[in-house]
């Protein structure tokens, strides 16, 4: 394997904050000690519930928020050493893709301005080759050249997304961090965006972190996904071995929560109840108190990362729960699934 | 089962710039009975709830067509309670009210009830819709609930109207999946414990297929296909609902098939293609389709589409 394109370490995030005027501030850890890597050209999906951490992931990894602890190499220099001039360069490498296009974008500048202003900025050629590549960027991305001179609101949210995809790659970078890049738009057009983003990285030596809550999308634009709950991996593999067999109970939980188009699948509890609670995590596992299978081990000792079957998995049980309950749907009741794994 | 709901050719316009937002739909509900709409955004879809719950926004206007109620058992006509959930419920809430006094307005009006009355219905619909520590939360206020909370408490709120009819606008698009499989099954057990009916809007087919007996799929302002939801689902005849089952993506390791994304976009209301509003984007379009508007036939069992060249199934 090639030297990683990205590589993090021990990355840590803490945001500090005071329920009341006198309160005490209190830490809480957006993300907890995150170990990564990313080899160039390669696809890694981020998921968990609002709140999991994955948009600060995105951000550390970028450097627009600095860690609390931890290190992240990109290209094998630590963000850390960068100086200002390094930085300049290190954006010239990466981008970022937000939710939201039409906050993205600057409503005073036409389209063409604002892909063209990455070239002009760091000086990588003159205006008219900048407008020149800017157009043929537009079409790239499947949008008529002659949008060039439109504003961002005469156009569709769909097409907003597009000309902040062009701009992303203006540059040609190698990492770009899609953080619910496709979240905001209608299926219809999400399925555009989507094929779009496969036929990008095919053509291009760019390798993505995709940050998503979608689990139905990310399958298809990803070779590699890591689940994130309350600031930490839970579960982290190959996308087909996952979605085949997740080994983690907040995993399976959330493969499970989504809606199935089979309209026979119906009245079925809901795979966990309850919400995250940052609050009450001190030791252990921060997923046991929406856990079915929570044991007593799970209270004290925290599960760190350990390999079994073909991902790497932070539980204490991940080898002895049973494959069967993890297709979506399935209405076999977690504990006696167990229970008959156990009689067997 | 009883009809509860008759909409016959609803036209919904903006009369200051001529534009029809709803384009002479029909559809009926049954008591108890779950409608399902279906499209991409700006097709109509929101336009038809607030059609139905007479709460059309400023500057948009009725101008054909008939929406009534029946009320079964007495035969006597009147207005049968409407209530109505949206999309992001947390800026739905008011958030100078807590939500005790959220609540207790609402069994005031909608039941009589007053003081401590209100106040322990108040406790027993929050609980009903699963938040625990009920009785210490009415005092809470909107923000400090979480989405899904508030989600609840809106549902809750709509529970105290007793509803004949709960219109669903969207409920869980702003929610996790995991928050998602709640209210669906919250939603779910409501129904079947009140029996009201159920209108509800998505543009997430798992939804539709998840909670809906029937499905209507709606483009530029016209139903173009309805029929019960498993049919749909597995032999659509319009090729729009085909192509929007087509694009929603798959969670099934064996079907490593990306999504089939549809060609174009939704045209703009003030410049609508001639005929069939959907042959710009449809792979079956013909001459006919660009030339008159295809009435609405029936391909199947309670199964009817707007289409020339309907799906083989």
């Amino acid at each position: 394997m090639s030297a990683p394109l990205l590589k993090v370490s021990g990355l840590t995030k803490a945001f500090r904050h005071k329920t009341g005027f006198f309160a005490r501030p209190t830490s809480q850890l957006a993300v907890n000690s995150i170990d990564l890597e990313l080899a160039p050209h390669e696809r890694i999906g981020v998921v968990g519930e609002s709140g999991s951490g994955k948009s600060t992931l995105g951000r550390l990894l970028l450097g627009l928020t600095e860690p609390t602890e931890g290190d992240v190499w990109f290209e094998g220099v630590n963000h850390k050493e960068r100086r200002e001039r390094d930085w300049k360069a290190f954006r010239m490498r990466t981008a970022l893709v937000q939710q939201n296009p039409l906050s993205a974008l600057n409503p005073q500048m036409t389209v063409g301005q604002q892909i063209a202003e990455g070239l002009l900025v760091h000086h990588v050629c003159n205006r008219n080759f900048a407008y020149e590549r800017a157009a043929a960027m537009l079409e790239r991305v499947g949008l008529p050249g002659a949008m060039m001179n439109r504003y961002p609101h005469q156009m569709s949210g769909g097409q907003r997304q597009r000309v902040v995809i062009a701009r992303a790659l203006i540059l040609d970078p190698r990492l770009v961090v899609f953080d619910e890049a496709v979240s905001a738009l209608d299926v219809s057009v999400q399925a555009q965006v989507v094929a779009l983003l496969r036929s990008l990285w095919q053509e291009l030596d760019l390798a993505y972190v995709f940050i998503t809550h979608d689990l139905r999308i990310v399958r298809h634009l990803v070779d590699r996904i890591a689940v994130m709950y309350l600031g930490r991996v839970v579960e982290m593999g190959d996308i087909r071995s996952v979605y085949a067999w997740p080994r983690h109970p907040y995993t399976r939980a959330l493969l499970a929560s989504v809606p199935s188009l089979d309209p026979a699948i119906r009245n079925i509890e809901p795979p966990i109840k309850g919400e995250r609670d940052a609050s009450k995590v001190s030791t252990g596992c921060a997923f046991r108190s929406r856990c079915p299978f929570a044991i007593d081990r799970c209270a004290i000792e925290t599960p760190e990362l350990r390999h079994v079957g073909g991902q790497q998995v932070a539980c204490h049980l991940a080898d002895e729960l049973p494959k069967s309950i993890a297709s979506p749907g399935g209405t076999l009741s977690p504990r006696t699934a167990v229970a008959q794994e156990m009689a067997l | 089962m009883s009809t509860l709901l008759t909409v016959r050719d609803l036209v919904v316009e903006v009369p200051a710039r001529n534009i029809k937002i709803i384009d002479g739909i029909n559809f009926s509900l049954d008591s108890g009975q779950t409608l399902g709409l279906v499209g991409e955004s700006g097709c109509g879809k929101s336009m038809t709830c607030y059609a139905v719950a007479d709460m059309l926004p400023r500057g948009i206007a009725r101008i054909g067509g008939s929406v009534t109620f029946e009320q079964d058992a007495g035969g006597g006509r009147a207005t049968p309670k409407i209530a109505m959930i949206f999309q992001d419920p947390t800026s739905s809430l008011n958030p100078v009210h807590t939500i005790g006094y959220y609540l207790e307005t609402a069994l005031y009006r909608h039941q009589g009830l007053k003081g401590m009355d209100a106040r322990m219905e108040a406790v027993r619909l929050l609980e009903r819709v699963g938040i625990d520590r009920a009785a210490s939360r009415l005092r809470a206020y909107p923000h400090q609930f979480s989405g899904g909370m508030n989600q609840r408490v809106m549902i809750a709120h709509a529970l105290a109207a007793k509803p004949q009819l709960l219109i669903a606008d969207e409920p869980t698009t702003a929610l996790d999946v995991t928050m998602q499989a709640q209210i669906l099954h919250l939603l779910e057990e409501l129904k079947a414990e009140t029996g009201m009916a159920l209108m509800i809007v998505s543009h997430d087919l798992g939804v539709i297929a998840r909670l809906a007996d029937r499905a209507a799929v709606m483009y530029c302002g016209k139903i173009v296909e309805t029929a019960p939801v498993a049919e749909l689902l597995q032999r659509p005849a319009h090729p729009y609902a085909r192509a929007l089952i087509d694009c929603m993506p798959s969670i099934d390791p064996q079907d490593l098939d990306p999504p089939v994304p549809i060609p174009g976009s939704v045209p703009l209301l003030d410049s609508l293609p001639e005929g069939c509003h959907f042959h710009p984007r449809c792979l079956r379009a013909s001459v006919e389709c660009s030339a008159h508007f295809p009435a609405s036939a029936a391909v199947g069992l309670a199964h009817e589409a707007s289409c020339y060249h309907p799906v083989a199934a």
